[in-house]
């Protein structure tokens, strides 16, 4: 039955050790070992690429592993090539958080955010200037990520990261690249409800200031107005629109 | 007797329905920035994977623009091969009927063998046991498909490298099968033949002969890996060998002038390197097809 070798084929690329029973079902031992050592390093490498400095700190043997647990699984769910590492990524990260060093999981989350943005959907269509009374139309490809460790700063120091609470929004910008942003937790509040945001910028402004109980004084416009500038400037921000449409 | 159609090709009446004719190149990234600054004449149009653009921005819909604005586009899709059992991901198939549509293409392929099992995803191509059921559930995929994306649906003969023929059709007999059972066209791709050949021992010059000419759109060149263990690997990362060119202007002299794809996915080498590659191509399809290249 094609079922049944199907299932074979599956269990010999992504079981832990591929069964004799399997392989003798499928009928020529070496060569279907050919064909699990080629699925499985295709998947290996572009994760290794996407995920290159977390591998280095990890180490080889216990990234490996990860990768092989995961596939056991039963295979990878995206048809995606480029969102495998994300997949590995979601199932291996409960693991790094208990791992050495304790910023792995950190460098993690920053690594595949930069890997996300990069590939993300393509821009969004502002219909409008950006202005105040209208709905900010932010640049989809972008992440918001609250870290305990500065691991966005490179090279990484010999001594490992110092525990430093940062947050960081990693977007894509105008050269396609992956772009650190550090925000304050106001700004990052904002970013945050202007992405898929229904309501105009002066709405969602007055909510993320209540909320972080900050006063909208001269000052405050000030920042904000700073802050929109560069949004606008790096594409982050792409415009407006003038209903939620 | 043969008759020729509008096409030029011998031996029926064929119509291609756009302008995609002699020599393409797979649009890769790795390629992409150089190819699209000096877009080589010898370069008459581009194919691309549609997994690669479906939902991404960046450089891929940047390099996909840009393509379009010189080169028609076909597209080979990776992750809907035809020997599938679960029930075709209609959402899958919505997103690429749209892109389909978008590029205007005159037909889509997808290769003739296992990409998933139970929604999980090789990420590669593996061989499908040639027998009848084999024929059955993939000639039910292809017309599903055909349905879904409403577009002409061409199959490509794949490598293998484990027997498959054990109590079933030869390879070439199981292909022709799901071809009439389908109704489909064929992506005749002559490195694979030819791989399958040296691999299992047959002769690629009679698989060839085999293949019913009307339904061939296009035909794939690429290179191969010959392993220490003399195995041969369909990697698309070395040059084309002089046995597959002389497989190609066989079929071409069988099948006459169906457009002829470029692949090369791996170790990508200077777009110089390729460019001559391509220049090769067109001798042999110039010669064997007596059409020439656009000046």
């Amino acid at each position: 039955m094609l079922a049944d070798r199907l299932r074979a084929m599956q269990h010999v690329c992504f079981d832990l050790e591929p069964s004799e029973a399997d392989l003798t079902a499928l009928g020529s031992r070496e060569r279907w070992l050919v064909y699990r050592d080629l699925v499985r390093s295709r998947l290996i490498n572009v994760i290794g690429v996407a995920l290159a400095r977390t591998k280095r700190v990890a180490g080889d043997q216990a990234f490996q592993r990860a990768i092989d647990e995961w596939l056991a699984t039963g295979g990878p769910k995206t048809r995606y090539f480029r969102h495998l590492p994300r997949e590995l990524f979601e199932f291996a990260l409960p693991s790094w958080r208990d791992q050495d060093p304790v910023w792995l999981s950190d460098l993690a989350r920053y690594e595949i955010a930069k890997w996300d943005v990069r590939y993300a959907p393509p821009n969004r269509v502002a219909t409008s200037e950006f202005a105040f009374d209208r709905i900010p139309v932010l640049n989809p490809a972008l992440q918001v990520l609250r870290l305990s460790y500065p691991v966005h700063r490179e090279p990484t120091p010999a001594s490992g990261y110092e525990e430093e609470p940062n947050i960081i929004c990693v977007y894509r910008d105008k050269h396609h690249n992956p772009i650190p942003w550090k925000l304050n937790p106001l700004a990052a509040s904002l970013v945050e409800a202007w992405t898929g945001a229904a309501k105009s910028v002066t709405e969602t402004v007055h909510e993320v200031a209540a909320v972080h109980g900050t006063e909208i004084g001269p000052a405050f416009v000030e920042k904000l107005s700073a802050m929109i500038a560069d949004a606008l400037e790096r594409g982050i921000v792409l415009g407006g629109r003038a209903d939620s449409q | 007797m043969e008759s020729r159609g509008d096409n030029g090709r011998r031996g029926f009446v064929f119509q291609v329905t756009n302008e995609i004719n002699g020599i393409g190149l797979g649009l890769r990234y790795d390629l992409a920035t150089e190819l699209l600054e000096r877009r080589p004449k010898g370069v008459s149009w581009v194919e691309i994977h549609p997994e690669n653009y479906l939902g991404r921005g960046g450089r891929y819909a940047e390099i996909l623009d840009l393509a379009r604005e010189d080169w028609p586009v076909v597209t080979h899709g990776l992750s809907t091969c035809f020997g599938a059992l679960e029930p075709l991901d209609e959402d899958y198939a919505n997103d690429l009927r749209g892109l389909l549509n978008d590029l205007e293409v005159p037909w889509h392929s997808e290769h003739l063998c296992i990409g998933a099992v139970n929604t999980h995803f090789f990420h590669d191509l593996l061989p499908l046991p040639f027998t009848d059921e084999a024929v059955a559930t993939s000639a039910q995929r292809i017309c599903e498909m055909r349905d879904a994306l409403d577009v002409p649906i061409a199959l490509e003969n794949v490598s293998y490298y484990a027997p498959q023929a054990a109590n079933g059709l030869d390879e070439a007999d199981f292909v022709l099968e799901v071809l009439e059972r389908a109704d489909a066209k064929l992506l005749l791709d002559v490195n694979n033949i030819y791989v399958n050949a040296r691999n299992f021992g047959f002769d690629p010059e009679a698989y060839i002969d085999k293949i019913p000419i009307d339904r061939v759109v296009q035909i794939h060149v690429a290179g191969h890996l010959v392993r220490d263990d003399g195995i041969r690997i369909d990697t698309h990362g070395e040059p084309v060998p002089n046995d597959v060119y002389r497989l190609l202007e066989y079929a071409l002299r069988k099948v006459g002038p169906v457009p002829v794809l470029l692949e090369r996915d791996n170790n990508v080498p200077a777009l110089e390197e390729l460019l001559a590659e391509i220049d090769q191509l067109w001798s042999i399809y110039e010669g064997a097809t007596g059409e020439k290249r656009a000046s």
